[in-house]
């Protein structure tokens, strides 16, 4: 098993996951590369922590009636699933279909919308806007319970076009009036009661009633409507026929994956791939697993050049570090700080700043947010006495005949943690914090938990990098 | 046992309670009840991490007047809550509850006065880990459910141990992260085996007598009970928290009836609709037992849509008058029943 297979399989498990451990590397290396994207892209059972457990230690999680509730609920299941890709596609989508709790004062909808993105998360592109639309959380943030048959209200239909399929240049005004037509009578059960309460944040009188969809007959508009030139009685599901075939949303959908996936910035070399992921689209019948199955056996997104060319978003930095260090295995006091440091972050799930979503890649990065990212990853990588930090020291000492040298100790160190590249002048200024603190000395019967400790603090100050930053 | 009385149809007689975000009126996450000689009606309210500082017992009567509420705050210090579970009131007016985060039992008049606590985690005699039931015999004897011990512990009121039985397995006696505990007349000793989905009985002193129930969402069968208790005939009121429903069985553990939740507008609710027109207005209008899509069909998402149903029952308790009061923490209010003798 060779380096360069392990930084392969580290690069594609950071990107389509969030990220792992050297042992998981390993086992993932020993099926293959290609085998892996398969598993990847065809989930089997999440075997993620159980809901019943979940529900029972955290009232607030059965009520879903907080937002940093739900947020720490999926962040549970982002550490401890077994199917990292399906909960960063449910992630993907959510920053795509943006959907803030802000207006709609239902954590438990925003909840079932994420539950809906991962049902679809890669199958049929149609399939997903479908379900988009029928989605109640998405209906009230798009106000399409006030688009009636006599009184269209645009909103929905334009953000269809311009935000979640297309781009805007793709169609004109009369296009985004047809397709709100299209969606006259697509609202919510019980759209009167429900829109008085999310617009009151009522909690009363027996707190949150869950949403879902209805679709009203008599308030559909059935007439003749054109759109991006095809004539007929449309209704919502006719319009998004149409949309998928359009070569735009190809273009859209391989773009936005792209910038997810690969790079923050599409140059000419990620173009060329985009070119392969629009023709896999149409070929597949618009199915998002083989888009991204193209995507991830690309020679560009294998090559050297994509590594480490993304920065970390704030929910990937924060569930990677949990996942490394092992914790929040099992219900935990305090579990829904983990949603309120993603916000602190710049990314507070079901909080994006508008439904545009978030601005990633570099954008990511301010003087506040790096603050909040180096401590959060330091306190979780910090501490030798959370599992998987344990057993991460546990692994660098197996078989060490003598004290690790500070820069040995940086190299094990940035090795398990990616394996990072690090710059020269980096591995300098770390050598020379190791060599402050001495020697460690992981031999068995004399490593002690200060050995252990000084990994730790070499961990912690690794994370600060701008190395460990980016994905 | 056999069954001296034939299995009458348990009927709805009213909802009480109301969602609050504040301490006064009102409930925040209930978890439990307990009742008072006087007439009172104690309700333990856990609350939720947003509105932990608001941990209180609240307190009523069956008009539905609010009598005040009474607690020694949130936190770590004498007589504090974090996540408290279960209540329980002896002949002296004295509150007992346990604390799942603090893992200890904590003693407090209904004047809100400190009065002991006592436990730490482990698993010594004494010691608890995660308690979470709690029921008191007419001898004055504290039985405490132990999840993380698998385990019963029983204590005097002082909070000296008595013993405990169980461990960990599905056999008979084991335990699988048990809840609720009720007792009968007689004192024997039933315990929600919550992720075993049965029900066990013992003696008073932990001799295995039966167990009723198995996964599934039948007849008679349970998801994750979370509580039980039993009327002086003997018939067995589980809430079956993962199916949302309450399942009554005979004494033998037969089927007698399922209920799925029928809540109305108690006398707060009213008070609130009355003076929110908008509200009650669209309210009105709508249907609050609609037909669901086809991917919201589990209990929990039903429950989450159908505001009659039961949605989180996390205690059930019979008073005085064998009325059956079935504790909703996600949905702030106590749904009571009552069996139809004869």
């Amino acid at each position: 098993m060779s380096n360069a297979d392990i930084a392969l399989m580290a690069h594609l498990m950071r990107r389509a996951g969030f990220g792992a451990s050297r042992d998981e590397l390993e086992q993932r290396v020993a099926r293959g590369y290609e085998n892996v994207v398969e598993d990847l892209v065809n989930p089997g059972t999440p075997n993620a922590m159980p809901d019943d457990v979940i529900r029972r230690y955290h009232v607030d999680m059965a009520e879903m009636r907080e937002l940093n509730s739900a947020g720490a609920y999926w962040i549970y299941r982002m550490v401890t699933t077994d199917n990292p890709l399906e909960e960063k596609m449910a992630l993907f989508w959510h920053s795509l279909f943006a959907t803030g709790y802000s207006k709609l004062n239902q954590a438990r909808a925003l909840m079932n919308q994420i539950d809906t993105f991962r049902r679809h998360s890669m199958g049929s592109f149609h399939t997903m806007l479908v379900e988009l639309s029928r989605d109640p959380a998405m209906i009230i943030w798009l106000d399409n319970n006030d688009n009636h048959k006599d009184d269209i209200n645009e909103n929905y239909g334009r953000e269809l076009l311009e935000l979640f399929s297309m781009g805007i240049g793709n169609y004109t005004e009369d296009d985004v009036k047809e397709c709100a037509r299209a969606f006259t009578g697509w609202t919510l059960g019980n759209a009167e009661y429900m829109a008085t309460r999310a617009s009151r944040d009522s909690i009363w009188p027996y707190s949150r009633i869950a949403w879902h969809f209805q679709y009203r007959d008599h308030d559909h508009d059935d007439g003749e409507k054109t759109f991006l030139g095809h004539t007929g009685n449309f209704n919502g599901e006719d319009i998004i026929n149409i949309i998928v075939q359009q070569e735009a949303t190809a273009r859209f959908v391989s773009t936005r994956l792209f910038q997810f996936f690969a790079a923050d910035e599409v140059d000419a070399a990620g173009e060329a791939v985009i070119e392969q992921m629009m023709a896999t689209y149409f070929a597949s019948n618009y199915e998002i697993r083989s888009v991204l199955r193209t995507l991830f056996n690309s020679d560009y997104f294998k090559s050297e050049a994509a590594r480490f060319a993304r920065v970390k978003g704030p929910v990937e930095l924060v569930v990677g570090a949990v996942r490394l260090a092992g914790t929040y295995q099992e219900p935990t006091f305090g579990a829904d700080q983990l949603a309120r440091y993603t916000l602190y972050m710049g990314q507070g799930i079901f909080q994006p700043p508008s439904v545009e979503g978030w601005h990633e890649g570099s954008e990511w990065i301010d003087s506040g947010a790096l603050v909040e990212r180096v401590n959060f990853v330091g306190k979780e990588l910090g501490d030798p006495s959370n599992p998987g930090v344990k057993a991460l020291i546990d692994r660098m000492s197996a078989g060490v005949e003598r004290p690790l040298s500070a820069e040995e100790q940086v190299d094990a160190c940035a090795d398990l943690l990616g394996p990072m590249q690090l710059s020269s002048a980096t591995r300098t200024s770390l050598s020379e914090f190791a060599g402050e603190q001495g020697e460690a000395d992981l031999r068995a019967g004399t490593r002690t938990e200060a050995d252990d400790q000084r990994i730790a603090n070499l961990l912690r100050l690794l994370t600060a990098t701008r190395e460990y930053q980016l994905a | 046992m056999t069954t001296a009385v034939a299995a009458g149809p348990v009927e709805y007689l009213k909802t009480i309670g109301l969602t609050t975000n504040q301490s006064g009126r009102g409930f925040t996450n209930p978890y439990d009840c307990a009742f008072a000689p006087d007439g009172r009606i104690l309700i333990l309210n856990r609350c939720d991490t947003v509105r932990a500082s608001l941990v209180r017992i609240g307190m009523m009567n069956w008009e539905e007047d609010y009598l005040g509420e009474f607690s020694r705050g949130y936190g770590r210090g004498d007589g504090q809550w974090i996540l408290p579970v279960a209540i329980a009131l002896d002949d002296q007016g004295v509150v007992y509850v346990t604390d799942e985060q603090q893992h200890r039992v904590t003693a407090l008049d209904t004047d809100g006065n400190f009065v002991r606590q006592w436990g730490e985690k482990g698993n010594a005699a004494g010691q608890m880990n995660g308690p979470a039931g709690l029921a008191m015999n007419a001898e004055g004897v504290l039985y405490v459910v132990e999840q993380g011990n698998n385990r019963v512990q029983r204590f005097t009121t002082s909070g000296e141990s008595l013993g405990t039985w169980g461990e960990t397995g599905d056999g008979p006696g084991q335990f699988n992260m048990p809840w609720g505990v009720g007792l009968d007349p007689a004192g024997n000793v039933y315990v929600a085996d919550w992720r075993n989905d049965r029900i066990q009985k013992f003696t008073a002193d932990g001799q295995f007598i039966a167990a009723y129930g198995a996964s599934g969402d039948g007849d008679g069968q349970l998801s994750r009970p979370s509580g039980v208790c039993v009327d002086s005939d003997g018939y067995m009121y589980v809430s079956d928290w993962g199916n949302e429903r309450v399942q009554i069985l005979d004494p033998d553990g037969g089927f007698v009836q399922s209920l799925r939740g029928q809540a109305t507008l108690s006398k707060w609710a009213q008070d609130f609709m009355s003076v929110n027109p908008d509200e009650r207005n669209t309210r009105e209008m709508s249907n609050l037992v609609p037909e669901l899509p086809p991917h919201l069909d589990t209990p929990y998402l039903i429950s989450s849509q159908t505001e009659p149903y039961f949605w989180g029952p996390v205690s059930v308790r019979l008073d005085s008058e064998d009325r059956l009061f079935v504790v909703e923490s996600n949905r702030h209010r106590i749904q009571v029943y009552q069996r139809r003798k004869g």
